[in-house]
């Protein structure tokens, strides 16, 4: 009997482009899920962005990446949202029972969708980030309105705190401003939110809530984390 | 011939004299914090009736270039098998770095700044000692594990 799953990806830049197409891959051709996948993201594909991110046509990246998927992938169902994340139109956008991918590229956006998932019943929030060689990812779960693991802000004040703005606050100068990447740690990030909802949503483990990987030093390691009274 | 002791000679003793004879005769160090019978469980390992006698205290290990650091072992286990009683290290951690170093009887802030070129850890990270939160000034004990907090990845798009 297959389970269905409501998937909203949050983000389809570097992390976002590579992380939708794997995961649309496992569930496309798997018995166990009927899923049902929300792609969010204000942004447009530009002729710069293809050297890190993955997509096959200009436009609105939500509705893009969308479109391309739906061909390749037709036992998943897809929609869009194609704004910017933000604290007004958030409900909109996740719901309860919900597995959010967050693949954002401020932490402000994490502190809005961390605390407005703190407030849900159940919902599992898998968010990664990098530098431009060295990055992680954290594991959000909660069940029956109890966090089983600590939530995003628990141990990373930077999120709680975010010195950032959200996209659509930020000038044209700020935007034109952005910092360098490198294609394969968006790949190290969105592997590792793959291995996460592996463990966490089809394995039912997560003990593990954090992974951080560096690629110079060709290490990674995994935290278990305790949630904080 | 060099001393030895029984549990009895130590237990008459106070916890404070225990202590000094471990500074001041036997080398033994990490024991100024500790209970009276951790203290007397580890005279007995080193100068227990059956087991050796009192050496030499032990040349202090050699300065760490640029870092006025100590190295030092504690027997943790001294009822363990010979080769398995000391736990001499501590799993240090930041982000996806990680060592054993013998940082026990250190603070988390001296520790940090011991640490900081090889592990990368910021000047503010937060220490966590067994998974919780401590202060900079928390003293690491033998079997605890010790990470420093790396800041989450800010890019993705």
């Amino acid at each position: 009997m297959t389970q269905s799953i409501n998937i909203v990806i949050v983000g389809l830049g570097g992390v976002g482009t590579i992380l939708a197409e794997r995961l649309c891959r496992f569930l496309n051709f798997s018995q166990d899920y009927s899923a049902e996948i929300l792609l969010v993201d204000g942004d447009q594909y530009e002729m710069k962005n293809f050297e890190r991110q993955e997509f096959s046509g200009m436009g609105n990246k939500a509705e893009t990446k969308a479109d391309e998927l739906a061909m390749k992938f037709s036992n998943i169902e897809f929609d869009i949202f194609d704004a910017y994340i933000n604290e007004e139109n958030i409900a909109q956008v996740i719901k309860e029972n919900t597995i959010v991918f967050v693949c954002v590229d401020n932490h402000k956006s994490r502190m809005i969708i961390n605390n407005y998932c703190m407030n849900l019943q159940d919902v599992t929030v898998i968010s990664g980030g990098n530098e431009l060689t060295d990055g992680n990812a954290q594991l959000y779960v909660r069940k029956g309105g109890k966090d089983l693991t600590p939530d995003l802000c628990a141990y990373h004040p930077e999120i709680a705190n975010p010195d950032d703005k959200l996209p659509d606050e930020m000038s044209c100068e700020e935007l034109s401003q952005s910092e360098p990447q490198l294609y394969f740690t968006n790949l190290g990030v969105a592997t590792l939110m793959c291995w996460m909802f592996y463990n966490s949503v089809v394995k039912g483990q997560h003990d593990r809530s954090e992974v951080y990987f560096d690629i110079l030093s060709m290490n990674s390691n995994s935290k278990i984390r305790i949630v904080k009274e | 011939m060099g001393a030895t002791f029984t549990r009895e000679q130590l237990e008459a003793k106070t916890a404070v004299e225990l202590k000094r004879m471990c500074v001041d005769e036997l080398a033994i160090p990490g024991m100024t914090k500790k209970a009276k019978d951790i203290v007397i469980d580890a005279i007995l390992a080193k100068f227990g009736a059956s087991s050796g006698t009192i050496a030499k205290a032990a040349k202090p290990a050699d300065k760490m270039a640029g870092v006025a650091f100590q190295a030092q072992s504690v027997l943790t286990k001294p009822s363990a098998p010979f080769g398995s009683k000391t736990s001499t290290t501590i799993q240090v951690s930041c982000g996806a770095s990680t060592g054993n170093f013998p940082v026990a009887g250190r603070s988390v802030k001296e520790v940090g700044e011991f640490l900081r070129e090889v592990l990368n850890v910021d000047k503010l990270s937060t220490g966590l000692v067994n998974g919780k939160e401590v202060g900079a000034d928390y003293t690491l004990k033998p079997g605890d594990t010790l990470e420093y907090l790396k800041p989450a990845g800010k890019k993705g798009c």
